[in-house]
């Protein structure tokens, strides 16, 4: 027997209560089954907090495919040399040696709803209690015409980590003196949105770096503005002189076509022809396992409670991360870790009947710009009026002193180590 | 590894602590290890840990990520997260 949706939105305050007894009993078995889809920020770090606080009263399984996890933050940092690749590859050893979690390499394809179980590629099924899903981002491949799946070698996106990610830094190191390259930055909402344009800085170190800064970087965005946009432009025109290049919808007038073979990119605007490499980082959407559950429309993300992080679609279901719509808290891999802490504790709740506390998320992005020079924003979030909204902001400001610039990539490095630590360890 | 080095507090306390304490260890590791740029905040005494949050919610510190956590903390969240990381040490 599992609680039906009505048990568990119209009596929550029951289960609550009914939890504090023995909901082990109440589920009708000796252990509550959470499992886990996705060994990244949400899903590690929900996945460590689950089993470590419960102290073995809930079974924990993380099913991922890949051996490792190759972060996307900080993917920017090996790409501008200041990492590196295996300094961004972490290993699941310990969540499985220290904290009892089953660790199921396997790529899960489906959520069979009805039955509460998860199925695998292989065909394996894992029943759960509770699922907690964060699966990522899919690409949209349809979203940029004239480019594709069969494209992403030509033009990369290194929007997912591994391949892609040394795929960027392999044009970027073949980009000759005098080249063009042009990044089209993707569409709101998107994973990481200072990352196209902490992107575009170390593309701009590197070429300095080597003796290229007669190349120039073009970045044609759909947005009519960008993440912390009024603190890298005068950056860049500090740093990079005019290297890099932003133009917005008005100007470029919209991508006409992509042609993966010749290098080229047409725009309402202006065609640019043998561009030495273009990097496509398209629109997104989210993982095809939460769609196809019918946790979200077809090209986009799921609704969460703001309180629970729980799916509105079924109480049972937890999204995390770049999945789901967080409201004012952008796709960020701290973002993920800490809704990750939240549903935890949510979860234990009625799973083991532990403590609960209202709902509190943090989340602060760092981005270089150039060595011993980064910026940041941040904020601290609650529920507020059906969505996860902003109660404190920073950004950082244009014109700091460099020794604050300083502090701040020195915070970027420490807290990379942290989070990493807060995942894996 | 960690161990508890004093007796804990009432749960209540322990639990709330534990709970804020996870916003905290995504930038301070709860191991105590720090290459620099963060500090670590293991093993304060208590009172010295409420200060320094005392002085980021007063503004005299002038970090803007720990301003923005202080500034939602109330006195009791204070207390239970200065409980929680003083009571934490690194194995030698």
């Amino acid at each position: 027997m599992k609680p039906t949706r009505r048990d568990l939105v119209a009596g929550s305050g029951a289960l609550l209560a009914a939890s504090t007894l023995s909901v082990p009993a109440l589920l009708g078995q000796s252990r509550p089954r959470v499992v886990v889809v996705g060994g990244g920020p949400g899903g590690a770090t929900a996945a460590k907090y689950l089993a470590r606080d419960s102290q073995g009263g809930i079974s924990v399984t993380l099913v991922e495919e890949n051996e490792t996890y190759q972060t996307c933050f900080h993917s920017n940092l090996y790409i501008g040399g200041f990492k590196r690749y295996d300094e961004i590859v972490h290993r699941y050893d310990t969540l499985a040696s220290t904290y009892g979690i089953a660790i199921v390499r396997s790529r899960a394809t489906q959520v069979d709803r009805d039955k509460s179980e998860v199925v695998l590629s292989d065909g394996r099924r894992l029943p759960y209690d509770r699922l907690v899903l964060s699966p990522g981002i899919d690409l949209n491949y349809d979203s940029v015409p004239g480019w594709s799946q069969a494209a992403e070698e030509m033009m990369p996106h290194g929007w997912k980590p591994g391949r892609q990610t040394q795929l960027i830094r392999e044009k970027l190191d073949a980009v000759p003196d005098g080249g063009t390259i042009v990044m089209i930055a993707p569409p709101n909402p998107y994973r990481c949105p200072p990352g196209p344009y902490e992107r575009a800085s170390m593309f701009a170190h590197v070429l300095k770096e080597t003796g290229r800064a007669k190349a120039r970087i073009i970045i044609l965005d759909p947005k009519e503005s960008f993440s912390k946009q009024g603190v890298f432009m005068p950056d860049w025109e500090r740093r990079y002189g005019a290297m890099i290049e932003w133009l917005g919808p008005k100007v470029h007038d919209g991508i006409t076509s992509v042609d993966p073979k010749t290098g080229t990119v047409v725009t309402g605007f202006e065609t640019y022809a043998n561009c030495a490499f273009v990097n496509v980082i398209p629109a997104q959407m989210a993982g095809a396992i939460a769609r196809d559950a019918g946790l979200a429309p077809a090209d986009g993300y799921c609704t969460i409670d703001p309180a629970t992080m729980k799916s509105v679609v079924d109480p049972t279901i937890v999204v995390l991360g770049d999945a789901c719509q967080a409201g004012d808290m952008p796709k960020s891999a701290f973002s993920a870790n800490s809704q990750a802490k939240v549903a935890a504790m949510i979860l234990r709740g009625e799973l083991v009947g532990a403590p609960t506390f209202p709902a509190r998320y943090i989340n602060t992005c760092w981005s270089m710009v150039d060595t011993d020079d980064a910026i940041k924003v941040g904020g601290r979030y609650e529920p507020r009026d059906g969505r996860i909204a902003a109660v404190e902001t920073f950004i950082s400001q244009p014109g700091e002193s460099a020794e604050i610039r300083r502090q701040t990539q020195a915070e970027n490095l420490a807290w990379y180590d942290a989070i990493c630590a807060d995942m894996f360890t | 590894m960690l161990l508890v080095a004093s007796p804990v507090e009432a749960a209540g306390d322990r639990a709330l602590g534990a709970y804020l304490a996870a916003e905290c260890s995504a930038c301070h590791q709860i191991s105590g290890r720090s290459r620099g740029g963060i500090p670590p905040i293991i093993g304060w005494p208590e009172d010295q840990f409420v200060a320094v949050l005392d002085a980021y919610r007063s503004r005299q510190r002038d970090n803007p990520v720990m301003q923005a956590v202080a500034a939602r903390l109330s006195r009791d969240e204070i207390a239970a997260l200065a409980a929680y990381f003083g009571a934490l040490t690194s194995k030698p």
